[in-house]
């Protein structure tokens, strides 16, 4: 194919999701998620290794299509989001929303953007641009659950672009140039990765939901919207778990401990899935748990390919597969979890309807007080009556917390100005100190 | 008077001549008005484009008068000088468009119009000023050309805020002129010279020189809300929209900006600066404005005062930039000047427009705003991403240099600043448009005007969304040839050039 047609195609396919965003711009087309794919899916026909470079965009990046795990995430996504975008207002009881169609086309352009680029500043960008956008995929089209979730997932999402602001910054301090190749190979080189290191993992850690960093991952799951819940595994989880192939030095540097740390905490995540999964067996549910346990996986490899890098020389290819199958394993559950659903009017919130918008421990605590006053405790059995009491004392406590959480709230409003100067010194004297000591 | 010396003169009277014409209109004359108004911003754009193109080129434009013996009024089109004279251009032109839509209908527009002019006039006078002496001259005239304008309203809120101003602005005149007196009887001269005209000073006078260096700051740091100087600021949010925009933007706090830039760059010099020791504490007076700032921002309610207590934070960018004495650093300083204006000015005119048209002047009362005023927000949202620093938009641009800055000089606590700032900013920016975009409107809106199909006057729409665009093209083309980020690098060249 024309090298030119190429470029263009490379630049179009995460371009025209960005554009057709603009509501103005889609309003006369047909299908415009489905149109906005296009350029992404005839990019899957281009001969290996294309890829162009935009030395006046940004701080100068790039974009292109590798033959190995690029290629066969972008196969993913086209086909994934294709199916997600016929979903997207097929939701029985729910009004179609143009802010959907928006959220929709600007986390596609971020995540096509994201396998695309060639070096970790368009990585960063396209992905902050996937993860801002899913977070408000899930607000727009979900219920309470969902947007408790995306709460979680936008905080965990700020921190971590913090955590990759300055692992960008570190590598742009070390390395000649931003690709992936040389920051790999200059990290390598570098007689002290180690925060480098740690902020690229913390950083897709929190973005992949990693356990035991995951607790938006169940809830979104639950509440999501059939096309948003399709997208889960394949977009913000998957992208971060490349971001962990394409940032760090793999098959570069040998660090055991670390690799080993990893590893426990795959296995650990593997271990917690299939207990977990195992005992609140429930199909809504099993989407959630096999991402857990993929991403596990995924983490056990990392951990060995960091371990001993012929390891990863040897076997790094199976990580892009697991990213690969994570995407279409998660996918296929969500709609056959769908496909059921429809088919044996099985409810999707068959335990979760009742209004649970106090927090949990002010409902149990009056739970508990009631029960103890509708049987007495005196008729209970020693043992039992004074593991009640003390239960309903706990629970009285932690309500004295939230009220004591609730006044502090209405004091730092009304004595603003002094709490914040209180704060403000407070870090003076912790920086001073730290300086001090060091 | 030949081409090179009569330009910056030119510049100047392109907004001083239809100013003073304007102070003479009735109110009536709402047309001749406009079109001065117009005409001059265009006229002024059109000169200061000649004296870029010039600049680029090696042209040396000067104005030279006698002012005192020994003293000359000077005007000078130099690198640094041409970064504010093109921000404050550009954006006067988008600011007189919006402030012709926002006080369309109201009283006194050609009192408000003489001093808008006044404004602008005073702030090239500073950016063009060649000496320390014509720098102070222009920075008191923008004194007192602001305070007409943040009292326009008249309220005895908008009163007690203009009194506070002065008070504060006039004060920290009065130490800049002491400093700038002081320095004369050191040194002689009072022209800013690249790498500073001190560091030739006998060593007997280094307490003298931080003493000074101490006394031109605060007086500039009044202006540039430094803390604790920062208290006129948030209380001048009572002015209108356009003043709002002007005041954080493009005039008053850049202008105490630029003087530190000023100060550090062209009458003490860089490495002179740094060998005084003064740098590193003006550093930490920058990082604990940044986090202060952002912290008192949190709590308020008030839309535009946390927009004022975000530009004490913002602002402060830039002298840390300056501060932490580093060619890169100085480049996401120089960067974020333009940056924070283009981005700052975006939020109030949106600010301006959710006031006007739906009478909502608190966060508390923006629910569900997003869908009744899709394109205000689209552009509001651009700017608050801006300003958290999230990739491709220009204020990713300006932490991205500034954090490298700081790492290739061995100041690593800045990242720590930096990122603390971000997430403050995003604690006290998202859930503006949470609630925006994502809540359900309360029912009706405080005080509803209906434009029609549009959601608001086209002249309210169209600055909001050109700033937007700046917002994001600063970002995305940061690295084209010929942008702002090569600008900012031919400046630090000249300082930090062996």
């Amino acid at each position: 194919m024309n090298t030119v047609l190429s470029a263009l195609l490379l630049i179009l396919a995460p371009l025209l999701p960005l554009l057709l965003a603009f509501p103005a711009l889609r309003s006369r087309l047909p299908r415009p998620c489905h149109i906005a794919l296009l350029p992404a899916l005839i990019l899957l026909t281009v001969p290996p290794g294309v890829s162009i470079d935009l030395p006046w965009l940004l701080l100068g990046t790039g974009l292109g299509i590798d033959d190995g795990a690029g290629r066969l995430l972008l196969a993913m996504s086209v086909l994934i989001w294709a199916l997600a975008a016929s979903l997207l207002h097929t939701a029985k009881g729910q009004p179609a929303d143009d802010r959907l169609t928006t959220c929709f086309l600007l986390t596609l352009a971020g995540n096509l953007g994201a396998i695309l680029a060639t070096d970790l500043v368009g990585f960063f960008t396209f992905s902050v641009l996937m993860g801002y956008g899913f977070y408000a995929l899930l607000v727009a089209g979900g219920d309470e659950g969902a947007r408790r979730a995306a709460r979680v997932y936008l905080v965990f999402l700020i921190l971590a672009d913090l955590a990759l602001f300055e692992a960008l910054l570190i590598a742009a301090a070390t390395a000649k140039d931003l690709g992936f190749e040389s920051v790999r190979q200059a990290m390598a080189q570098s007689a002290s990765p180690g925060l480098y290191l740690s902020m690229v993992l913390a950083g897709f850690a929190l973005k992949a939901g990693v356990w035991p960093l995951h607790v938006w991952l169940l809830p979104a799951f639950r509440s999501s919207r059939p096309a948003v819940a399709l997208l889960l595994g394949a977009v913000p989880v998957a992208i971060a778990l490349l971001g962990l192939v394409r940032w760090l030095p793999l098959g570069e540097v040998s660090l055991p401990a670390l690799g080993l740390v990893i590893q426990a905490m795959g296995v650990a995540a593997m271990l917690y899935a299939i207990l977990a999964g195992a005992k609140r067996a429930s199909l809504t549910r099993l989407p959630a748990y096999a991402a857990i346990f993929i991403t596990g996986l995924f983490t056990t490899v990392l951990g060995m390919g960091l371990s001993d890098p012929e390891v990863w020389n040897r076997q790094g290819n199976l990580a892009c597969f697991l990213i690969v199958s994570l995407g279409f394993g998660v996918a296929i559950l969500v709609a056959a979890n769908g496909w059921l659903q429809a088919r044996c009017q099985y409810s999707a919130l068959p335990e979760k309807q009742a209004d649970d918008s106090s927090p949990w421990f002010e409902r149990w605590s009056v739970a508990v007080t009631r029960w103890a006053a509708q049987m007495g405790t005196d008729t209970l059995p020693r043992l039992r009556a004074a593991w009640l009491a003390n239960v309903d004392r706990c629970l009285r406590r932690i309500r004295i917390w939230q009220r004591t959480l609730d006044g502090s709230e209405r004091f730092l409003q009304r004595w603003a100005y002094a709490v914040t100067l209180f704060l403000l010194l407070g870090i003076v004297v912790v920086f001073v100190g730290a300086l001090s000591w060091i | 008077m030949n081409w090179d010396a009569a330009l910056p003169l030119l510049v100047l009277a392109s907004s001083l001549l239809p100013g003073l014409v304007i102070f003479f209109l009735t109110e009536e004359r709402v047309a001749t008005r406009t079109t001065l108004n117009l005409a001059g911003a265009v006229l002024k754009l059109m000169l200061v484009g000649v004296m870029i193109w010039g600049v680029f080129h090696g042209a040396h434009y000067e104005t030279r008068l006698p002012l005192l013996p020994g003293l000359d009024l000077l005007l000078r089109a130099d690198s640094l000088s041409m970064l504010f004279v093109v921000l404050s251009s550009i954006l006067w032109l988008v600011t007189t468009v919006y402030a012709v839509g926002y006080l369309e209908g109201s009283p006194n527009r050609s009192r408000f119009f003489g001093f808008f002019s006044l404004c602008v006039t005073a702030t090239v006078g500073v950016a063009l000023a060649g000496n320390l002496i014509t720098f102070v001259l222009f920075y008191e005239l923008l004194t007192l050309a602001t305070y007409p304008l943040i009292v326009h309203r008249g309220t005895d809120e908008a009163r007690r805020a203009g009194r506070t101003y002065l008070v504060y602005t006039i004060a920290g005149g009065t130490l800049l002129l002491v400093g700038t007196v002081w320095l004369y009887t050191l040194s002689g001269t009072l022209e800013f010279t690249a790498r500073g005209f001190l560091s030739g000073l006998d060593a007997t006078h280094h307490w003298s020189l931080v003493v000074i260096f101490v006394l031109l700051v605060a007086g500039l740091g009044v202006k540039a809300a430094l803390i604790p100087l920062h208290g006129w600021l948030p209380q001048a949010m009572v002015a209108p929209a356009p003043v709002s925009a002007l005041l954080h933007a493009v005039a008053v706090v850049k202008a105490g900006a630029f003087g530190i830039v000023r100060v550090v760059y062209d009458v003490y010099g860089m490495q002179f600066s740094a060998s005084l020791g003064v740098t590193l504490p003006l550093a930490i007076v920058a990082a604990a404005t940044i986090i202060y700032g952002s912290m008192r921002a949190l709590f308020q309610d008030d839309l535009k005062r946390r927009l004022a207590f975000s530009t004490v934070s913002q602002v402060a960018y830039i002298v840390l930039g300056i501060a932490i004495a580093g060619p890169i650093a100085a480049v996401g300083g120089l960067v974020h000047l333009v940056h924070q204006g283009v981005m700052k000015i975006t939020l109030f005119f949106c600010a301006g427009n959710l006031a006007e048209t739906l009478g909502i002047h608190k966060v508390s009362e923006m629910n569900g705003v997003g869908r009744r005023m899709p394109w205000t927000m689209t552009a509001f949202t651009v700017g608050v991403f801006g300003m958290i620093g999230v990739p491709p938009l220009a204020g990713f641009i300006s932490k991205w240099y500034l954090g490298l800055g700081a790492l290739d000089v061995g100041q690593g606590w800045v990242i720590f600043i930096l990122a603390g700032s971000s997430l403050l900013n995003a604690a006290y920016f998202l859930p503006i448009l949470y609630a925006a975009w994502f809540k359900a409107p309360a029912g009706t809106w405080p005080a509803e005007r209906s434009f029609g199909r549009r959601e608001t006057a086209w002249a309210l729409l169209a600055p909001p969304l050109v700033t937007a665009f700046l917002t994001l093209a600063l970002g995305l083309l940061a690295s084209a040839p010929f942008g702002l980020l090569q600008w900012a690098r031919f400046i630090t060249r000249l300082e930090y050039a062996p």
